[in-house]
């Protein structure tokens, strides 16, 4: 493979090359060697600047063990991740703290991300004092423009997370990943336990922030009506590989693998004359474990297009005339 | 509507007190055999008390205060604990937003399913085993017979829910009551699920009551909709009705707040402003006032009772003939 270039030539905050992660195999629990999980597969994946990634799959496919990789939390067996020219695989722990201001990560739940006993203003604070950006009155005023910039007011910042709403806590939790300006902000399933409105806001913040900031996402979510609203390009996950790959409007007008038309037919509408007219293609079975994943293409048991080719051969991610990726025998 | 003709259920000005409030206030609504009523609104609206209320399943901190609720000609209110038991399960089933709540932790999915059937059904411990691998089957749980000698720790949490769902539907019961039976699940599974409730109502006319606030599920599986806040039914009205034609200022707002499928990418959604009151913080008005664009002095001091828009459609606000503002707003 040839050396990636720094980002400042290919423009890329995130280059992620044939990338694995396995859990298990040896030790395993109580010394007994359990099955190996294989949990991402020969992933490939460039983000740019400004960019929003979605990417979307059943639970279990692999979504939060891929982000877990990116941000150094999780080590791959093999493959190459680049923040920005960066390599996080095989970086020392400094050179990863170093790396970590350039990418920042926020989960589905803001409540387990916060700490109880912190004010919010010291939650939000505390990177910029850990990496010596900031204190004293300096890091008063970073602290109360991030809040502003999350729709909060610069006195929120001696409340503590209990004295918030649960959409209010999650704009905290922005706040605080966006204090060391990032250029990669990973949303694992950001706005999930959020009901409708507040995520509506949610949805607003993050599209301002990255006009104004200019910050790329990678945004993991099950929601394709969220996707569809808030992303540039989808990738689609299935038991730890990516079987689609296309930018938004070529993905949602021209869906090509059978997993993913399956996945778009399962999303109810909020239109019911929509809805109800909508073909459904509807999925048996569900998806197989990680550690017993079947042979040549992984979703050739619960296929209704597959034929004797697919449980032999594992079809390749190939592109298509409207640009899309797709790893489909017959798609 | 029919419904109002030949109910089946009956829900008849139901108030429900928690520490001196009425976290539930004067809801009535009937679904008729065959029927989907979905209850929607955000968290804390008081979805969850009034499912429960229905099933006599109120907790200890809350008392119904005012109302009744009739199946067919019996006042389930006036029933005995022992008789309500006997009703749950055979009449009517609940299914809870959290399944870990409701299996018994030391006891085999396999008995749970089966004794819920045998306690209505005098069969044999055998034929009961088969309508609940049956029942595994139709919920789409895969290898179904070593599923039965399972222990809910064993299963994810997608599965309990299922279990959850085989235990609820085992008995055919006249009256369903499902609180957010899918928002654990994954979009394939909930199409599953929902599939095999239009089957249930389709087939045997139950009627079913599905608190949700995916507005996707309502379009999908919903014949009549009541818009809950704080306590209150701000709207209620045939589904195509809502959807096409919403006459309270929430919930054309939460309709506006879910990405559509026409909608411009990373463009402003509509958003709410501000949290659903707490129970400390109703006022005499309107409850929704303080988050209404439309709201005068008029909504702060007197409360709206439920207009009649005719052809089943309700409304409880004092300004219905300035929706149009709101789509302003809204758009
Ligand atoms: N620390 C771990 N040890 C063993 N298996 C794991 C671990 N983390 C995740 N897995 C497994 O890896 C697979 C992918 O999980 P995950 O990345 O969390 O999926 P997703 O985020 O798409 O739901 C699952 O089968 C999960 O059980
Ligand atoms: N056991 C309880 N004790 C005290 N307050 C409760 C209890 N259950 C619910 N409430 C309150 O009653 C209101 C309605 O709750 P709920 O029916 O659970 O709403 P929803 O299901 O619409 O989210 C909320 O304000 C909630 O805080
Ligand atoms: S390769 Fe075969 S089994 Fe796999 S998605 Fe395509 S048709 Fe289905
Ligand atoms: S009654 Fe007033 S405050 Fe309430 S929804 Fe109508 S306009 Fe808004
Ligand atoms: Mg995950
Ligand atoms: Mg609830």
């Amino acid at each position: 493979m040839s050396e990636p270039m720094k980002s400042s030539k290919t423009g890329h905050v995130l280059e992620i090359r044939d990338v694995a992660v396995h859990f298990g195999g040896r030790g395993g629990l109580l010394g007994k060697s359990g099955p190996v999980v294989k949990a991402v597969n020969g992933v490939d994946l460039d983000i740019a600047r400004g960019e929003t990634v979605a990417l979307v799959g059943e639970s279990g496919c692999g979504k939060s063990t891929l982000s877990n990789a990116i941000v150094g939390l999780q080590a791959p067996i093999s493959g190459s991740v680049r923040i920005s020219g960066d390599e996080v695989v095989g970086a020392s722990r400094r050179e990863l703290n170093d790396i970590r201001r350039k990418v920042q990560m926020i989960f589905q739940d803001p409540a387990l991300s916060l700490d109880p006993r912190s004010t919010v203003g010291a939650t939000i604070g505390e990177p910029l004092i850990v990496r010596g950006v900031a204190k004293g009155k300096a890091l008063k005023e970073r602290v109360a423009t991030l809040l502003q910039q999350v729709g909060l007011r610069p006195e929120h910042a001696d409340r503590y997370p209990h004295q918030f709403s649960g959409g209010q806590r999650q704009r905290v939790v922005i706040a605080r990943a966006l204090a060391l300006e990032p250029d990669l902000l990973i949303c694992d399933e950001p706005v999930s336990a959020l009901d409708v409105s507040v995520r509506a806001q949610i949805l607003n913040l993050l599209v301002a922030l990255q006009k104004r900031t200019g910050v790329s996402y990678l945004f993991v979510s099950h929601d394709l009506g969220v996707v569809r609203h808030i992303c540039d390009r989808v990738v689609v996950m299935y038991l730890g590989r990516f079987v689609e790959m296309a930018d938004r409007d070529t993905f949602f007008a021209n869906p090509k693998h059978p997993y993913t038309k399956a996945l778009m037919s399962a999303v109810p509408e909020a239109d019911p004359e929509v809805q109800r007219a909508k073909q459904r293609f509807i999925l048996s079975g569900e998806l197989p474990s990680p550690s017993n994943i079947p042979s040549g293409c992984a979703f050739h048991t619960r296929c209704p297009l597959a034929t004797e080719i697919c449980s032999r051969e594992r079809p390749e991610l190939t592109p298509r005339a409207d640009g899309a990726r797709v790893a489909c025998h017959h798609a | 509507m029919d419904a109002a003709a030949n109910p089946l259920l009956s829900v008849d000005r139901l108030t429900i007190d928690i520490g001196g409030a009425n976290v539930v206030d004067d809801i009535s609504f009937t679904v008729a055999p065959g029927k989907v009523m979905a209850l929607v609104g955000e968290s804390g609206c008081g979805k969850s008390l009034t499912s429960y209320a229905m099933l006599g399943l109120l907790p200890p901190a809350a008392t119904r205060t005012a109302g009744r609720i009739m199946l067919e000609n019996t006042d389930l209110a006036a029933l005995s604990e022992r008789q309500f038991r006997k009703a749950r399960g055979k009449d009517m089933s609940i299914i809870f937003q959290e399944p870990s709540a409701s299996l018994d932790p030391l006891t085999t999915v396999g008995s749970q399913i089966a004794e819920a059937y045998r306690v209505h059904h005098g069969v044999s411990k055998a034929d009961a085993y088969e309508k609940a691998r049956q029942m595994l089957v139709d919920v789409g749980i895969p290898d179904p017979t070593r599923r039965l000698d399972q222990y809910p720790f064993e299963l994810s949490g997608g599965m309990c829910q299922r279990i959850m769902i085989s235990i609820a539907l085992i008995c055919g019961p006249r009256v369903l009551v499902a609180d957010e039976p899918t928002t654990a699940l994954d979009v394939t599974i909930q199409a599953q699920i929902l599939d095999l409730m239009k089957k249930l109502v389709a087939d045997r006319g139950t009627a079913i009551v599905l608190i949700t606030h995916d507005m996707g599920v309502v379009a999908d599986i919903a014949d009549d909709v009541a818009v809950m806040y704080a306590g209150r039914i701000a709207e209620i009205a045939p589904v195509h009705d809502l959807f096409r034609q919403p006459k309270h200022p929430y919930t054309a707002l939460l309709l506006a707040s879910v990405p559509k499928l026409d909608d411009a990418p990373k463009t402003d959604l509509a958003t709410i402003e501000g949290t659903v009151p707490t129970p400390n913080e109703f006022g005499v008005g309107c409850r929704f006032t303080e988050r209404c664009p439309l709201a005068t002095e008029k909504c702060r001091t007197e409360q709206p009772p439920l207009f009649d828009c005719g052809a089943g459609h309700r409304s409880a606000c004092w300004h219905i003939d300035r929706m149009a503002e709101i789509r302003e707003v809204a758009a």
